[in-house]
């Protein structure tokens, strides 16, 4: 009997029910409004269900569907950028006050400043520090999703963590000043 | 330009990395050291540990319950859609040409002969509506390699799943499954299969709806042939590739007048509802029509598909001599 992970409806459920919430959460940080993380989660599975049956059995799908969810945010933004140059618009940060979670965080406004500056960094920062801090994938598979070396992967969560240190530091937020 | 001391510049990422826990026993050691020593870079170290706190408090955020749901929601209902459209497909070297073999969620849809290259432009699937077609990869492999242990004699069984939504009625349907229950190494007539749908008449209707049958091989429509023992047609004009594959499962053939003819009396004999297979000769199965008759080419196949050996005619002490 031909062993396919595909051939079995279920399989793929399985992957959908594991991994649905946590890709779009990542992509609703990195993409801003929900709607655009919703089209973009929609197409990360739609996609992934396309190629799931040729993937090796011992592949890392959490990492892959991320990397598929990498590139559409991506190509999402080269979109954006391509349109308000075309119509002449100020490109705004992706996310701001209107996107601040709700809950638990000990404190709502720094939370809220986060975003803000997580939001304006540049996109590979904010792609590898979101995988990295938030979603806790190492630096391989960071770098896979990013097309670029584990060390390079390091270097943007560094460079995103410095900016985002300074961000936050000129509202006394963090003990110690300035990053020097 | 940094005004930093060197040594702050040097020990900076070693000094971060340590701060959120990802420094190396060597560079967390090397960090200590530098810390005891400096003022400045206690503090950066502080501030960046209490920033990897907060950014740590992001992870446990709830979502708006309501946009990740109706996210699923949406996902699911185009996810149905795709599931139903979507097939992979691949094109395989074999003895006989080049084969495509095309597989949905359900099970292998398509095995088709492409006798006018080995693009999709030669594949009826060119031309089916309503399908997504995508590439298949390493899962069709192991089928190809599974059909490829048939085709050499190796294997007599092609266990797969599989999905006959690209059967054009549910007569076709109907005459698919009653083919799929030919054992292997048995011939029956088109109207025996007609008779097993139903349907006595339609034996040219069985004929034609085998013509068509999206599953050669693993529906194993090479096993059905004309009541006189001709091989009759296959797959449009592929007779030989049904000779081929008759002689690969042991059914003894011969040429009259040029032409492939099953050895009809050459073979074991099985009546419709019976348990027993006998030799030709036996007169238990005078009773039936020739036509509604399963032969089978050796016993050990009769045999190996749930049958005993009569005990009138006795096939296992008088066997046929080939």
């Amino acid at each position: 009997m031909v062993s396919n992970r595909v051939m079995s409806q279920g399989a793929f459920d399985a992957v959908v029910s594991a991994h649905h919430e946590e890709i779009y959460r990542y992509l609703r940080r990195v993409v801003g409004p929900a709607g655009d993380a919703e089209d973009l989660s929609q197409e990360t599975f739609l996609r992934a269900y396309r190629a799931y049956g040729a993937l090796p059995k011992d592949a890392n799908v959490r990492a892959w569907l991320f990397a598929i969810a990498t590139n559409l945010a991506k190509n999402h933004f080269r979109a954006e950028s391509r349109r308000c140059r075309a119509y002449g618009e100020v490109q705004v940060a992706a996310r701001g006050a209107e996107a601040a979670p709700e809950g638990a965080l000990a404190s709502r406004e720094t939370a809220r400043l986060l975003d803000g500056i997580v939001g304006r960094l540049p996109l590979k920062q904010r792609l590898a520090f979101t995988q990295r801090k938030i979603h806790g994938l190492d630096y391989e598979e960071i770098g896979q999703s990013l097309g670029c070396s584990a060390e390079s992967a390091r270097a943007h969560v560094f460079q995103a963590l410095r900016k985002i240190r300074r961000g936050l530091d000129g509202h006394g937020l963090l003990p110690g000043g300035p990053p020097q | 330009m940094s005004d930093k001391p060197t040594a702050c510049v040097r020990i900076a990422d070693d000094l971060l990395a340590a701060a959120i826990g990802e420094a190396s026993p060597d560079a967390s050691q090397r960090v200590d050291r530098h810390l005891a020593t400096c003022g400045s870079c206690r503090r950066e170290f502080q501030g960046f540990r209490a920033l990897d706190g907060t950014v740590a408090a992001l992870r446990e955020e709830p979502l708006a319950g309501e946009t990740v749901v109706q996210a699923r929601e949406r996902l699911e209902v185009s996810l149905a859609d795709l599931r139903t459209r979507l097939l992979a497909y691949r094109v395989f070297p074999s003895p006989l040409g080049h084969i495509l073999i095309a597989r949905s969620e359900l099970g292998i849809s398509l095995v088709e002969y492409l006798d006018r290259g080995t693009s999709l432009r030669a594949s009826r699937l060119g031309h089916e509506m309503g399908v997504e077609l995508i590439e298949g990869g390493a899962d069709l492999e192991a089928v190809y390699r599974e059909l490829l242990e048939y085709l050499s004699g190796r294997r007599r069984r092609l266990e797969w799943p599989l999905d006959l939504r690209l059967a054009r009625s549910e007569f076709q349907r109907s005459v698919l499954q009653a083919t799929a229950a030919v054992p292997y190494g048995a011939v029956i007539s088109y109207a025996g299969i007609a008779q097993e749908v139903g349907k006595a008449s339609a034996a040219r209707a069985v004929a034609q709806a085998l013509r068509w049958n999206p599953l050669p091989i693993v529906i194993p429509c090479h096993r059905v042939i004309g009541t006189s023992g001709a091989l009759t047609g296959y797959a449009g004009s592929k007779i030989g590739y049904k000779e081929r594959l008759l002689a690969i499962e042991g059914v003894p053939l011969a040429r009259e007048s040029g032409t492939p003819q099953v050895q009809s009396g050459a073979m074991y004999v099985l009546s419709p509802g019976e348990q027993e297979y006998c030799v030709p000769t036996c007169p238990s199965i005078g009773k039936h029509p020739r036509t509604l008759l399963t032969r089978f080419g050796s016993r050990e196949d009769a045999e190996a598909a749930g049958f005993i050996p009569c005990t009138s005619c006795r096939p296992d002490l008088h066997p046929i001599s080939h």
